[in-house]
């Protein structure tokens, strides 16, 4: 059962804080669900990318979006 | 005083005061930044000179008020081995302004102060029909608001959509600030009206699978901004410029441009009004050689 974080309600900087809090709860290459609000998705993207992390599946839901995230093997970037 | 004496100092960057005998004198500062060093120059000029203040201006400028006359002299001299001029007013080039840019800001694109000396070497306190005022924001988040100035640059980013790994899962477009992503994905196809693109890079940087590259990433022209009485916001021109040295010649043309066309206190939007923005597009391309 992959894990998941609604952060639908979270405004930015707690949206990136719970889901890097929720991927030090995973092992490196496992999954987590993360469902989120359309503007939260540029911050939260762009920041798992820049940490080395995927995101693997897209989906919409309604007016949120769900993202599969696969923790990197060796996260980088400034707060890695 | 007599009015030519007046006409001399104000080239210089001494401002007038309302109480006769005083001044208040503009420092030659580029894109806000100024050493610890000449700080402390600042503060030691202002309690000789003037009243041990000074007055941070609109454009990341600085003053000293309360010079008297006979002390403006000395002022500028004492200034001098720190790398502190004095500024200038009048219809010339002024204070270039510029963010922190790329080597600072997690969002620059562009090298914002780097770019404001070099314009500041080329252009600072040159002769042009009315004051003619450049600013320099690193990215689109434009904190040094662009299209306020006669010529304003941008750090830019367009998109260039690569099909290869693309699940069109509709990110880009969900991020777009202006909406100008489309996807279809039953054409499997998306689209992007770069007219309409701020080029601020973010369905770049939101994209899972990188399928949203970079296409062009450089300086965006605004031509024309001003406050004021009567304020106006400059109009993007040309193409995305590649290098600093592009966006130097670039703006090298737009002042040959207004000191052709421009009449004598008029600023730069109103002559552009006058001969419509194409001419200018148009001046520009023929001396960059039509690249851009």
């Amino acid at each position: 059962m992959i894990p998941f974080l609604d952060i639908t309600k979270d405004v930015c900087p707690m949206t990136f804080v719970k889901v890097k809090m929720g991927l030090t709860k995973i092992a490196p290459s496992e999954k987590m669900n993360v469902l989120l609000k359309e503007e939260a998705l540029k911050n939260v993207i762009s920041s798992l990318k820049t940490e080395g992390h995927k995101v693997t599946r897209v989906e919409r839901k309604d007016d949120a979006f769900l993202l599969e995230v696969e923790r990197s093997e060796n996260p980088t970037g400034r707060d890695g | 005083m007599n009015e030519a004496d007046y006409k001399e100092l104000k080239k210089g960057g001494m401002m007038r005061q309302k109480e006769a005998g005083l001044f208040s004198v503009r420092l030659h500062v580029v894109g806000g930044h100024l050493t610890t060093a000449q700080l402390r120059a600042i503060q030691e000029a202002a309690d000789r000179y003037g009243r041990g203040a000074v007055h941070l201006t609109a454009r990341q400028g600085v003053e000293i008020p309360f010079v008297p006359t006979d002390s403006l002299a000395a002022l500028k001299e004492f200034l001098l081995p720190s790398g502190v001029g004095v500024g200038v007013c009048g219809p010339t080039v002024r204070t270039v302004t510029a963010c922190q840019g790329c080597r600072v800001c997690p969002s620059g694109v562009i090298d914002s102060p780097e770019l404001a000396e070099a314009v500041d070497r080329a252009f600072y306190g040159k002769p042009v029909p009315h004051k003619f005022k450049v600013g320099i924001s690193g990215c689109a988040n434009n904190c040094i608001k662009a299209e306020e100035n006669d010529i304003g640059i941008k750090g830019w980013t367009e998109p260039r959509w690569a099909e290869s790994a693309c699940t069109y899962c509709g990110v880009c477009e969900a991020v777009c600030p202006t909406k100008v992503v489309h996807v279809s994905e039953g054409d499997c196809k998306i689209s992007v009206d770069l007219s309409g693109c701020i080029g601020c890079g973010d369905c770049i940087e939101s994209c899972p699978t990188g399928s949203m590259a970079e296409g062009s990433r450089g300086y965006r022209l605004f031509a024309g901004g001003k406050f004021g009485r009567v304020p106006f916001l400059g109009k993007k021109i040309l193409g995305v410029l590649r290098t600093g040295e592009e966006a130097i010649a670039a703006i090298e043309a737009a002042v040959e441009f207004f000191r052709a066309h421009g009449k004598s206190r008029e600023r730069f939007g109103d002559t552009l009004q006058r001969t419509g923005f194409p001419a200018l597009e148009t001046y520009i391309r023929e001396r960059l050689g039509q690249k851009v």
